[in-house]
């Protein structure tokens, strides 16, 4: 009986502690976005590579709204597994945002971009750049790729907006090579 | 099914019809870089760019051709814009650009009205090559209006000073870039992080040809295979082994005088218009009767992201050597540093027993992770409580692949808060930015190892210690009895066993003495050299050039100087160079015949370095395993409840 208890507890224990871990990626994505918006609106009022903390490695670059679904989100620079944690990143040597060029951004499938699934073709995204300027972009594609087609990433003439997430959306390990695709182009 | 069936069938069809293979997005199976053709939603894939590599050694002097092949595969113009490095010494002096048999010399001029001249080439479609230096170690070559299926061809030259070290003579060629860290403030971000092609498809070939001007014992390439051939006692032809290699690593050539005893200073002479140049070189004896002075030793190491792989391993392992080294009346202390920054001690500690397992340890267990925030740790390192203390040698060791951007700031430190302390870097990786390690060595008055593998950590590191054991000359000047001569760099550094020390002075014609000064611990030191005449097409002049324009660079960062920037660019041109204010521009006055629609634009990608892990091949990962945790906690702490609720 006595043993008994002690496993129920134990299991108990690791999976109030996964659960935690859980909690804390999750919270990580809110919590980051609320420091993220003030730090955004500091760089609109003329402030330049505002840390949104003070150990951070990243700054607020832009900020991507996706009016008809009503989210808002502020985008950093650089796209490592550091960066998503808080908020979607812009792929380094892809074109800034706003730029004429291949603008591309990626965040998490279970975070901010979990919304993606339903952008609709047509659909108007919104990138407002760090001088307050607004560009407006329409969806042109909606595609599934894999993480090998980094032609994503290649250069363009025209104004154009990628975002990538993993795929399938609702997978529960991480680590798949599935990438969910948003392509729009300035309008 | 069908459908993927039909277009399968459509593009086995379109490949055999064209022999030209072009991708819908769909069907790319591996990463890589593709162009826009015509058609729509129709791509080609990007060609790499190959180079040949042709360096001619005479003493002391390099001097490289670059040939650089582009092959325009798509079936639509293109304008071609990629990256390239070169040795952080070299000057670029010539650019010839070949396209359909004619050959085009590039003119020097300032910046700007280079790019002008390019632009207004590009728009009329006429084919032009515009050559930019974006770092003193990183350029940039753009081509414009490249017909379908057309090969231009750009050729560059350039020079630099070889380098002596530990008895050998030593060249690099760098062959791609290492991913750069850029802290946001960085206005031209784009033009230095170029794309990277992970599948490393640019391939270089590379022939020497070395004439040393001593009896050589031994010429090795420290990580290439190669081909090699005696022309004679002191003369060699070496090749790459198989012709072509990726370029994924750098190539480093090193070749051995036999010297019965090594001199002490050499010149090297060239006599050019009204003008003499002089090459002074002071060569430190073979072995060192030193006494060994206390040290204090203030070790740094960067566990910034950039360092991840095998990188952090070989920095830990040089580290480890460097505390193996410390003697018990050393003092040391080790910093280490990504976004934030941690010291091992609160102040230098004795180098005790304890103290050494203590430090062993704590470098053991750190790992590469966050940003590069290289500036407070440098002014830890550089903060000396024993200011007044001539009786101990204070030496920071910094150990980085230094892919920062903010060099200027960190230079401005270096030179204000240097004092009696002397900064050495050590390059760690594949291809760390040497530019601003040896920089910061030069601003440090120290000296700038590189490390290109975890099997030569030991042998660099034991030849860097056994130097900073040993200082041999110290506070060395150089007086030329000429008053209009100028000599560079202006600042000597201290001279340590097994490397010399290059000075290069500009006299008139009549030539002179030059009469070098130094101590030796307590005793003073002289020797004196004739400058004689010499021919005419050495290059010293450019070296010289090259000195003054570095020398006043560091200058403007130090003092921020505007004559400088004027300074800089009549130097420049005046000695057809390639710097931070001045660029080569060649023009074909042929138009090319190409549609008046404007060009597509494209950056060619550079290799991936060997051993550097990164997300660059491969679209970010954005997957969280929040969603496993969940679902693997609810199932644990059910199977709790089940336990627990059982009879």
């Amino acid at each position: 009986m006595k043993r008994r208890l002690t496993i129920s507890c134990t299991l108990a224990l690791m999976g109030v502690f996964l659960f935690g871990d859980a909690v804390r990626i999750y919270a990580k994505g809110v919590v980051g976005q609320a420091l993220l918006l003030r730090a955004w609106d500091r760089t609109l009022r003329g402030e330049r590579d505002v840390k949104p903390w003070r150990w951070a490695d990243t700054e607020p670059i832009a900020k991507l709204e996706f009016p008809r679904q009503g989210f808002g989100y502020v985008v950093l620079a650089g796209a490592s597994g550091r960066t998503l944690a808080w908020g979607p990143g812009h792929v380094d040597g892809t074109a800034l945002p706003g730029q004429r060029g291949n603008c591309v951004i990626s965040a998490h499938r279970d975070t901010q971009f979990s919304m993606l699934r339903d952008v609709k073709i047509g659909d108007v995204i919104v990138l407002q750049i760090a001088n307050g300027q607004r560009v407006h972009y329409r969806v042109t594609t909606k595609r599934i790729a894999t993480d090998r087609d980094t032609f994503l990433l290649a250069p363009s003439s025209q104004r154009k907006l990628t975002l990538i997430t993993c795929y399938p959306f609702d997978a529960v390990r991480p680590g798949t090579h599935q990438r969910y695709v948003v392509t729009a182009t300035a309008v | 099914m069908r459908r993927v069936l039909f277009l399968a069938v459509f593009f086995i069809a379109a490949i055999a019809v064209n022999a030209q293979p072009l991708y819908k997005l769909d069907d790319v199976q591996s990463g890589m870089l593709l162009v826009k053709t015509t058609q729509p939603g129709i791509y080609a894939e990007a060609e790499p760019v190959n180079t040949d590599v042709k360096l001619q050694v005479e003493g002391m002097i390099l001097r490289g051709e670059v040939t650089q092949q582009f092959h325009n595969a798509a079936p639509m113009c293109v304008e071609a814009i990629y990256a390239f490095p070169l040795p952080e010494n070299a000057a670029i002096d010539r650019l010839r650009m070949t396209v359909g048999g004619r050959v085009i010399e590039g003119q020097i001029k300032v910046r700007e009205e280079a790019e002008k001249v390019y632009e207004q080439a590009k728009s009329e479609g006429k084919h032009a090559s515009l050559m930019t230096q974006e770092r003193p170690n990183l350029f940039t070559v753009s081509i414009a209006n490249i017909a379908a299926k057309e090969d231009v061809v750009v050729t560059i030259d350039y020079q630099q000073t070889v380098e002596y070290r530990d008895g050998a003579f030593r060249a690099r060629f760098p062959l791609t870039i290492g991913p750069r860290y850029v802290p946001g403030s960085t206005p031209d971000q784009q033009r230095v992080t170029p794309p990277v092609d992970l599948n490393r498809r640019n391939r270089v070939t590379l022939v020497a040809d070395v004439d040393a001007g001593f009896s050589l014992s031994e010429i090795t390439s420290s990580y290439h295979a190669i081909d090699k051939r005696a022309l004679s006692g002191s003369r060699y032809e070496v090749s790459l082994s198989g012709g072509s290699v990726a370029g994924d690593h750098d190539f480093e050539l090193a070749w051995k005088p036999i010297l019965g005893s090594e001199p002490k200073a050499a010149t090297f002479v060239q006599s050019q218009g009204n003008d003499r140049y002089a090459l002074i070189m002071l060569m430190p004896p073979a072995a060192s009767n030193q006494v060994r002075l206390p040290r204090e030793s203030i070790f740094i190491i960067d566990t910034s992201g950039s360092m991840s792989g095998t990188s952090i391993d070989e920095a830990k392992r040089a580290l480890k050597f460097a505390l193996s080294r410390l003697a018990s009346n050393d003092r040391f202390n080790v910093i280490e540093f990504n976004s934030v920054l941690h010291t091992l001690f609160e102040k230098p500690m004795p180098a005790t027993v304890d103290a050494i397992n203590q430090a062993t340890g704590w470098v053991e267990a750190l790992q590469a992770d966050g940003g590069t925030e290289m500036r407070p740790a440098l002014e830890v390192a550089l903060h000396d409580e024993r200011a007044e203390d001539t009786t101990t040698v204070r030496q920071v060791v910094f150990m980085t692949d230094g892919q920062v951007s903010n060099e200027d700031e960190l230079f401005a430190l270096i030179s204000s808060k240097l004092g009696r302390s002397r900064l050495f870097t050590v390059g760690i990786g594949a291809a760390p930015n040497s530019h601003f390690m040896s920089s910061a060595a030069r601003f440090g008055r120290g000296t700038f190892t590189y490390i290109g593998g975890v099997n030569e950590v030991e042998e660099k590191m034991t030849s860097l210690f056994t130097k900073l054991e040993s200082p041999v000359l110290t506070n060395v000047a150089v007086r030329v009895d000429d008053e209009s001569a100028e000599v560079w760099p202006a600042r000597v550094p201290d001279l340590y066993a097994g490397e010399p020390v290059v000075l290069v002075a500009r006299m008139s014609r009549r030539g002179g003495r030059a009469v070098v000064t130094g101590s030796i611990g307590t005793r003073q030191w002289n020797d004196v050299q004739t400058v004689g005449t010499g021919g005419s097409d050495s290059g010293i002049d450019k070296l010289w050039a090259r000195q003054k324009i570095e020398s006043l660079t560091e200058q403007m960062v130090a003092a921020e100087n505007s004559d400088v920037k004027q300074q800089v660019t009549d130097l420049a041109l005046a000695h057809h160079l390639v710097s931070q204010f001045t660029s080569l521009v060649a023009v074909d006055v042929t138009p090319a015949g190409v549609p008046s629609e404007p060009c597509q634009t494209m950056r060619v990608p550079v290799n991936l370095p060997e051993g550097v892990e990164g997300e660059d091949g491969s679209l970010p990962s954005t997957a969280t395993p929040a969603p496993l945790f969940l679902l693997l906690g609810s199932l644990l702490i059910a199977a709790a409840a089940l336990i627990a609720r059982k009879p």
